[in-house]
């Protein structure tokens, strides 16, 4: 049941398909250095990035998890051009795994690998926009044929 | 807008469930690494490559080679720095290969510690694994897992990886151990700044053919140090 509170479900499809995109950027971004054997280098100074990307958790069986990243990032966005209920839940489990894996990547940052890759912590918090977006999204307008169409029918 | 009471309670229901189903995930996640022995996960490269070269030379703490060797070389290292690397990777395997091996010549590895605090503990690390015969291994493979100096790599992890990877058998009591031997990494620091070296890595040798411990500075090259060892022989 959607309520004045929400905003639109175009705005909110738009918001999406911005973090979404700054997302595949920074990913992109880490899975590159990576690629040509080196690391992200860290803007604000330090070596948190170079201790990140050489402890195993950046790898899954072999793969950079920035190119994880990078899938999770393209599927988000694909969902902010679709007003449908499968967009806004798809969106919303991508956007909730991605989350969820960002808390333990940033534990592991924490108390594991015991530095701080801002790389990272950027991806995490794009990923934690994305999560709240998306959820807003569903919560609002599940059910619904608010959005696109909408705003079609309105035009 | 035809909202669709039902239809929005399910896909809510299974948002809900995906939610609760990822939240128990991550912490099932954060407590298995938790209990996971705070270590031991970081990636060390070429370990069987070190250990096979190692393989079957005496061992006693960080003496490298017979004890009986004729030869002594001594090298004052600190394992952040990457010069003293180069010198593992370059400079003095063809030594090990064929003086080292031949029992010719032993080679005393001392910390002199330069680049950070952090050298210490990873110093005193080596000493640790030494008391358990694998010095030298560990010393091969921190040096050629080394990340940038003073860039805070040098984590218990990290060590412990190393460890493990060197192949030291006990590491409850190698956490034990280097733990007490920070002292001796000081020790042989103030040694080494006594024998009026500031530079990693620097070099001595003492043999038959030396007065004593013969200060060598830092050779330049395989062929240098050969010399030197032939010298003194």
């Amino acid at each position: 049941m959607k309520t004045t509170s929400f905003p639109s479900e175009w705005t909110l499809q738009r918001a999406i398909a911005f973090v979404a995109a700054l997302g595949i950027g920074v990913a992109t971004y880490i899975a590159i250095a990576d690629s040509g054997g080196g690391s992200p280098v860290c803007i604000a100074g330090g070596h948190g990035c170079a201790t990140v990307a050489k402890s195993s958790y950046s790898h899954v069986a072999g793969v950079n998890i920035a190119v994880f990243g990078i899938v999770g990032y393209v599927l988000l966005l694909a969902s902010a051009f679709f007003a449908n209920d499968a967009a806004r839940l798809g969106g919303f489990a991508v956007a909730l795994g991605g989350f969820g894996y960002s808390v333990f990547l940033t534990y592991l940052e924490i108390f594991k690998i015991e530095a701080i890759c801002q790389w990272c912590v950027a991806s995490a918090v794009l990923m934690t926009i994305l999560f709240l977006l998306n959820a807003t999204r569903l919560i609002g307008y599940a059910g619904t044929e608010e959005g696109l169409h909408a705003r079609e029918r309105r035009a | 807008m035809s909202a669709e009471p039902e239809r929005r309670q399910r896909l809510l229901q299974m948002a809900a469930g995906a939610a609760f189903l990822v939240l128990a995930i991550v912490l099932v996640l954060i407590v298995v690494n938790s209990t996971s022995g705070g270590g031991g996960d970081t990636t060390i490269d070429e370990a069987a490559e070190v250990n096979r070269s190692l393989d079957g030379i005496p061992q006693n703490q960080m003496v490298l080679g017979d004890p009986k060797a004729p030869v002594e070389l001594v090298e004052f290292g600190d394992l952040q720095c990457p010069v003293c690397a180069g010198y593992a990777k370059e400079i003095l395997p063809p030594i090990i290969e064929n003086q080292v091996k031949k029992g010719e010549v032993k080679i005393d590895f001392r910390n002199l510690t330069i680049i950070s605090e952090e050298s210490i503990p990873a110093g005193a690390a080596a000493l640790a694994a030494g008391e358990q015969g694998r010095g030298w291994n560990y010393l091969e493979l921190f040096y050629r897992n080394q990340g940038e100096e003073r860039s805070g790599y040098v984590t218990d992890e990290f060590m412990e990886a190393v460890a493990k990877a060197a192949g030291v058998k006990d590491l409850a009591r190698w956490n034990q151990d280097r733990k007490q031997l920070t002292g001796e990494v000081e020790k042989t620091t103030a040694e080494a700044q006594q024998l009026g070296f500031n530079g990693t890595p620097s070099f001595a040798v003492e043999g038959p053919g030396t007065k004593g411990l013969e200060l060598l500075g830092t050779p330049e090259s395989t062929g240098a140090l050969e010399e030197a060892i032939a010298d003194a022989s």
